[in-house]
């Protein structure tokens, strides 16, 4: 009864309103009392006392409605009465969703939240968008009109002509168009109407423009046919874009495996060490990213965009000092030995996993993506993840700064001439315990870093690395043992091979057949891609 | 045992034992039953603390613990102390039936509270069948399976997929469905019966796909943009993940970055609860939904001092509760009364009186151990917020019954378990009205 | 002739151990049905079980040691074989479940029926019969390794290589046994066995039998390997592990000695999962986990290289180190174990075996040195 009541006044309110619509402001009571129906009933009567309330069309609904969708409209229990609710301790402080006056603090036993689910979400973000489709800001006024093209509602029809009249950027008038012609295919309007709104969103040519052809093509008459040729257009044009894309995701699986297996080209490439205990650096890595991100949320949140940057230089370090350590440790007493080494770190790797598990627990550990690391963007029809982007930076970056490191610098003059041959290194004066301490913290150093960058995408557990280590030796012998661009060719190849494989046999089968390829490869180059000559490897 | 030691310390004394006992038995070869018995009934934990599965299964250990400490500082069960007894089966299915035969053969434990996937379980099954001892399984599976010596406190796919799709359909009005999972057993088989159902509902067969994944799968970008497009074709879409664990950070994580929000397709997952939600910055995944029969953010008070008591033992406020943990809180709990009921803890009385037993669960509410061994519960529907944790936006009206042998698989329509006397069969043929298929 | 092969093989420690393992293929199953339980030396089944599982391991160390000690290829995917004998063994065990089965399909694994398969996939014809699966447990992983050998063999894969494919290789088995499309039970793998030769697995006698076999099977390979480390082609062998080129400059060909010993050691590998699964009563793709083939290396590593007994010693010792630490110190064992593995490379380079052994050579070779007694010549 009550919603029924509600129902009617908005009704009348939404009439008055249309008769003089500069004037949409409804008296305060009136909207309060369309304010309380959001509380009663479940998602259905939430939706309509939703449209009730933008039926009137008054100016301060859209913030009411922003404060729903935010999930801070409460019901008080006593008089079914529906207020902002914000936390005051550990009662709540009521304010008056119309007027914005104070009501008094309850505790959180007299109040009830109004549930918001997607539903509700979703006709939040439509009856907002229709509602600010003039607003001043341009930021807003593109929101607007993208939430209007995916409700594709034909009231909304009049409130775009009215936006597309006044637009003036062309890119949001572009918008405003689309979601009319969205809207016009839902809508009463003659069939000429809507070939040409199907004309204009064939032209889009984009995957969203695809989607809202799709269910339009199986319709009789000549919309429908309009819809499926603008639809195969689309289609054929976007088989380039996909190709494209796979190469993209390619590119950036290739970058994963290139830093998850770069450090390892280090210890294991240059210097011998089948080292198990790598992927127990990479993971290093990661924690040392989420300890910085723990002391930047507690102490300075203004800090966060910058902590994977701060994190950096202290993986480094602390994955490089950990790496110094074993090799001082356990590693130098087992030069010439090297299969050996495969079973100290095997060992070093489950006292590093243990370990990491008694201090921070089993659990993952949340790792979050700084601002500019989070979301996507599109070229063309290609969507290209910032996360992913960096990362192939990233890899980039770290590949030619290590190069550098190892072809320019003096240290990496003493790293190659010891790996060559050592006693003849010796004798020219190099200190080669310490050259061979530093080399295996640079690779543990940089597998640190790489964990930086992989605790963006995947899992920070004790057991991330297990997951790269296989990986990451498959990349370094199918390159060529000791061969850095061996490595880099080989973790770009596998990357792109992987994810054109991955559409047609699946991902499972996908990995296998890449797994007997490498054993075929092996067999056609037994030292790999780039296999290094001469008479040293023989030994 | 005079004092009511920690958890923690008895779990230590106890490994003692088990080490000079075993020390003894490697030198000799000697049994050791002789050894002197304490005042105490023990109780098996047999959950990973190391590997792969440590990151799920620690929790439920460590819950298991709490319980008995609050059950002790109550005064134990038919006034003895309990004593926990916990292994470490490192993810490893052999070590597994190692371990459970250990706890059960050696180590004399009245109860097993452990496993968490469905291949460990498979994998101790013949070892309680052979020594006839107890095991309560806290995880939902696949079903398909009821045996006399398991009790099960998960959830049936009954009790969490056909729920969440009918919401879908219902309040979301989803037309298309992707049916993501990892390629093992749980998501093949909830799948499975899935596609029945929604087919059954006059669902096209163009508008369901299916695709699996390998364990720990981490790049999703691919799959994410596989979803996109099966989503653009003009009806409303939904994703149902089985994906497992592990698994599922890195799905998320690229859920949120290609930018696909709750609103335009959302994601149901079926092993995804507050643990897994502990590792990931939920602001972008809000809305994506979970089916489940508990929820840390259930209002009741039952559960509020549940959370309160937890937090206490852990020693840590940060510390998240989750479903697996209700499903043992109702099995200790249950096991507890059917103890004091049969007033022994031998294996049988203990069985039998098992049946029937109703216990509060923290949803506010009762659950009862049915005869097929499978619990009733209400089911949930919740989605992620932004602080990780749910909101409920969906629940049963009543309390659903865990069905074992699903009615939507050709092979197990015709089958029903009654572990009751005179029937006393865990698959038994109504067509052809014999026990054994 | 080949009883002439095999004792020509034995030196004293080779006779001793013989004789250790063949004593205790008699007693501890004597222990265990004989003695009645309150007796002081009775050994409990479960003892009987676990150190069924330990001799199987022993077994597969025996077979990575024979191709690592003797020839020089570290195998990383030795578990690969391990695996398919075992599973071969199970889909025997799997046949013979009938119609007990929860579903009682005669034909159909239990997996099966409840994923809609419709029919028995062509590659489980046969292994109802016990001689087939008994001809595949040697077959399949024996096959495998052939091909593979005869590949990466002939076109000098070595070292580091080797041992990655060799990794890669079990890596996509594993891969491929997770799938459940391919009709292997996917990640649950095959289990709930009742009979094996219309005996009752979890009978007793039953699974005293199987470990009298297992060890059994330890004494057989471990002669068979050190006939054939003793003999001439033996001889090649080190000869390849020590300077490949060398030897194949001196005319031998390298590639046919290596694909022998890695065929047989393949075999060896899949009768030993054979072997192994009956006793385990589950086998699932997680056996084709590199990880547990590095293990197997390491078992090896332990007990030390190049000296058989030395893998029996380390495959035994590490895991009943496993066993011990996993309930003892449940929350602390890896630590204990990533320790051992450490201390053992630091330490004792040559691994236990070596390391006594070497010990007890300087004994004797001091010895004399000391008391200056004459010795006769051996």
């Amino acid at each position: 009864m009550r919603f029924l009541s509600i129902l009617i006044a908005a009704l009348w309110l939404a009439l008055s309103t249309a008769v003089s619509p500069a004037a949409a402001a409804v008296a305060d009571e009136d909207l309060k009392r369309l304010v309380d129906a959001l509380g009663v009933g479940g998602f259905s009567e939430a939706e309509a006392a939703i449209n009730a309330l933008v039926a009137t069309g008054d100016d301060r609904v859209s913030a009411i409605l922003d404060r729903f969708g935010e999930g801070d409209l409460y019901t008080r229990k006593a008089d079914k009465s529906v207020f902002i609710a914000e936390k005051a301790g550990s009662d709540f402080k009521l304010l008056d969703p119309v007027t914005g006056a104070e009501a008094g603090v309850v505790s959180k036993g007299e109040i009830e939240k109004i549930k918001v689910n997607n539903r509700i979400r979703r006709a939040i973000a439509a009856a907002v968008g229709s509602l600010t489709l003039r607003s001043p800001d341009a930021a807003i006024r593109r929101s607007a009109a993208e939430a209007v093209m995916k409700s594709k509602d034909a009231a909304a029809i009049p409130a775009l002509d009215a936006a597309i009249e006044a637009e003036t950027d062309p890119a949001i008038k572009q918008i405003m168009v689309a979601a009319r012609a969205a809207a016009v295919l839902e809508s009463d309007l003659p069939e000429a109407d809507k070939i040409a709104a199907v004309e204009m969103i064939g032209g889009l040519g984009t995957r969203d423009a695809m989607s809202m052809l799709a269910a339009y093509t199986a319709v009789e008459g000549p919309v429908g046919e309009a819809a499926a040729s603008a639809a195969r257009t689309i289609e054929s044009s976007l088989l380039v874009w996909d190709a494209a894309q796979n190469v993209w995701y390619g590119l950036s699986l290739g970058s994963v495996l290139l830093l998850a297996a770069i450090g390892l080209a280090i210890t294991f490439g240059v210097m011998g060490v089948i080292n198990m205990a790598h992927g127990e650096m990479v993971m290093i890595g990661a924690y040392t990213t989420f300890a910085v991100q723990e002391i930047i949320r507690t102490s300075a949140p203004g800090l966060f965009d910058y902590s994977l940057l701060i994190a950096l230089p202290l993986a480094f370090i602390v994955a490089g000092g950990i790496g110094i350590l074993i090799e001082r440790s356990v590693i130098r007493w087992l030069y010439g030995r090297p299969l050996e080494t495969l079973l100290a770190t095997w060992g070093v790797s489950l006292v590093l996993q243990q370990t990491v598990r008694s201090i921070f627990g089993a659990q993952n550990k949340e790792v979050g993506n700084p601002s500019w690391m989070s979301g996507s963007f599109t070229i063309g029809e290609l969507s290209i993840t910032w996360s992913r982007l960096w990362i192939i930076v990233f890899a980039m970056v770290v590949f030619a700064g290590l190069l550098a490191v190892l072809k320019r610098t003096y240290f990496g003059l003493q790293t190659r001439a010891v790996t060559q041959n050592r006693q003849m290194a010796s004798a020219m004066g190099i200190r080669t315990p310490w050259v061979d301490a530093f080399t295996f913290g640079l690779g543990s150093g940089i597998a640190g870093i790489a964990g930086v960058a992989l605790s963006q995408i995947d899992n920070v557990s004790p057991n991330l690395g297990q997951g790269y280590i296989i990986d990451s030796f498959m990349v370094v012998v199918f390159g060529g043992v000791g061969n850095l661009w061996g490595t880099f060719v080989g973790a770009m190849t596998l990357g792109v091979a992987n994810k054109f494989l991955e559409p047609y046999a699946g991902a499972v089968l996908g990995k296998i057949l890449l797994l007997v390829f490498i054993i075929l490869f092996i067999q056609k180059r037994p030292r790999g891609l780039f296999a290094l000559k001469g008479r040293a490897i023989e030994a | 045992m005079l004092i009511a030691a920690t958890p923690s310390q008895t779990a230590k004394r106890s490994s003692l034992v088990a080490k000079g006992l075993f020390g003894a038995l490697a030198l000799s070869m000697l049994s050791g039953t002789a050894l002197a018995q304490e005042e105490t009934i023990k109780v098996g934990v047999l959950h990973s603390l190391s590997g792969t599965m440590a990151i799920s299964e620690t929790t439920l250990k460590d819950t298991i613990l709490y319980l008995i400490d609050e059950q002790n500082k109550k005064g134990g069960v038919l006034g003895k102390k309990l004593e926990a007894v916990v292994v470490d089966p490192a993810s490893d299915w052999p070590l597994f039936a190692e371990k459970a035969r250990e706890l059960v053969e050696k180590e004399k434990v009245s109860v097993v509270f452990g496993c968490w996937t469905s291949v460990s379980r498979k994998s101790v099954l013949p070892v309680f069948k052979e020594l006839n001892s107890i095991l309560f399984y806290p995880v939902q599976y696949e079903g398909e399976e009821s045996e006399r010596n398991v009790f099960y406190t998960g959830a049936a796919p009954n009790q969490q997929a056909i729920p969440a799709v009918d919401y879908l359909a219902a309040e979301e009005g989803v037309e298309r469905w992707v049916l993501a999972g990892t390629d093992y057993v749980y998501p093949r088989t909830t799948n499975k019966i899935l596609e029945a159902y929604l087919k059954a509902k006059g669902v096209a067969a163009e508008d369901i796909m299916i695709n699996y994944t390998p364990f720990g799968h981490s790049d999703w970008q691919s799959i994410v943009a596989d979803i996109k497009k099966f989503g653009s074709a003009g009806k409303k879409t939904a994703v149902v993940s089985t994906i497992n664990g592990d698994a599922n950070v890195p799905f998320y994580k690229e859920l949120g970055n290609q930018g696909i929000k709750a609103e335009d397709i959302p994601v149901v997952a079926f092993s995804v609860g507050e643990e897994e939600l502990a590792g990931l910055d939920t602001g972008p995944l809000v809305g994506h939904l979970a089916a489940w029969n508990y929820f840390q953010s259930v209002d009741a008070p039952v559960n509020a001092s549940f959370i309160e008591g937890w937090k206490a033992y852990t020693k840590n406020d940060k510390r998240v509760t989750n479903d697996p943990m209700e499903a043992h809180y109702i099995g200790f709990n249950m096991w507890v009364k059917a103890v004091e009921a049969a007033g022994t803890t031998d294996t049988d009385p203990v069985i039998d009186s098992l049946i029937g037993v109703s216990v509060p669960n923290l949803s506010g509410g009762y659950s009862a151990m049915m005869p097929n061994h499978h619990i009733t519960k209400p089911v949930l529907i919740g989605e992620i917020q932004g602080d990780g944790q749910f909101e409920i936006v969906s629940q049963t009206p009543g309390l659903v019954v865990g069905d074992e042998w699903s009615d939507f698989l050709d092979g197990s329509k015709d089958l029903i378990s009654d572990w009751r006397k005179p029937m006393n069969c865990g698959n038994f043929n109504v067509v052809t009205g014999k026990c054994g298929g | 002739m080949i009883t002439g092969f095999l004792l020509n093989g034995f030196d004293t420690r080779a006779r001793v151990v013989f004789a250790l393992l063949i004593a205790i293929a008699i007693l501890v199953p004597a222990a265990n049905l004989l003695l009645p339980p309150d007796h002081p030396l009775h050994v409990p089944t479960y003892m009987v079980t676990l150190m069924g599982k330990y001799f199987a391991y022993a077994m597969l160390a025996l077979s990575v040691d024979l191709v690592w000690g003797y020839c020089g290829i570290l195998s990383l995917g030795h578990g690969a074989f391990f695996a398919l004998g075992g599973y071969a063994m199970g889909m025997y065990l799997m046949r013979q479940i009938g119609t007990r089965g929860v579903y009682a399909d005669p034909i159909l694994p239990d997996f099966m029926v409840f994923l809609n398969w419709k029919e028995l996939p062509w590659f489980w014809y046969g292994f109802d019969q016990f001689w087939f699966a008994a001809l595949m447990i040697v077959l399949v992983p024996g096959t495998l390794a052939f091909v593979f050998g005869w590949f990466a063999f002939r076109s000098r894969v070595t070292g580091v290589y080797l041992s990655i494919i060799t990794q890669a290789l079990t890596y996509a088995l594993l891969l491929a046994f997770f799938r459940n499309d391919m009709g292997f039970g996917g990640n649950n793998g095959l289990t709930d066995f009742k009979d094996i030769l219309g005996y009752n697995i979890q009978a007793d006698g039953t699974r005293a039998t199987l470990f009298a076999l297992t060890v059994l099977a330890v004494a057989i390979a471990f002669a068979l390997a050190s006939a054939v480390t003793r003999s001439k082609l033996g001889k090649v062998l080190v000869g390849v592990r020590d300077a490949e080129s060398r030897t194949r400059f001196l005319g031998y060909r390298v590639e046919n000695y290596k694909l022998f010993v890695w065929t047989l050691s393949a075999v060896m590998a899949g009768i030993a999962g054979a072997l192994y699964v009956p006793q385990i009563g589950i086998i699932n793709p997680s056996e084709f986990d590199p990880a547990n083939s590095i293990e197997a290396v390491i078992w090896v590593a332990v007990g030390g290289r190049g000296t058989l007994v030395g893998a029996i010693v380390g495959a035994i010792t590490v895991n009943f180190g496993k066993t011990w630490f996993t309930g003892a110190l449940p929350e602390l064992w890896l630590f204990a174990l990533g320790g051992l593995f450490i201390f053992v490379t630091l330490f004792l380079p040559k691994g236990i075996v070596g390391t006594v052994q070497a010990w007890w050579a300087g004994k004797r070779a001091s010895a004399p040195a000391a008391t200056l007694k004459p010795e006769p010549a051996e």
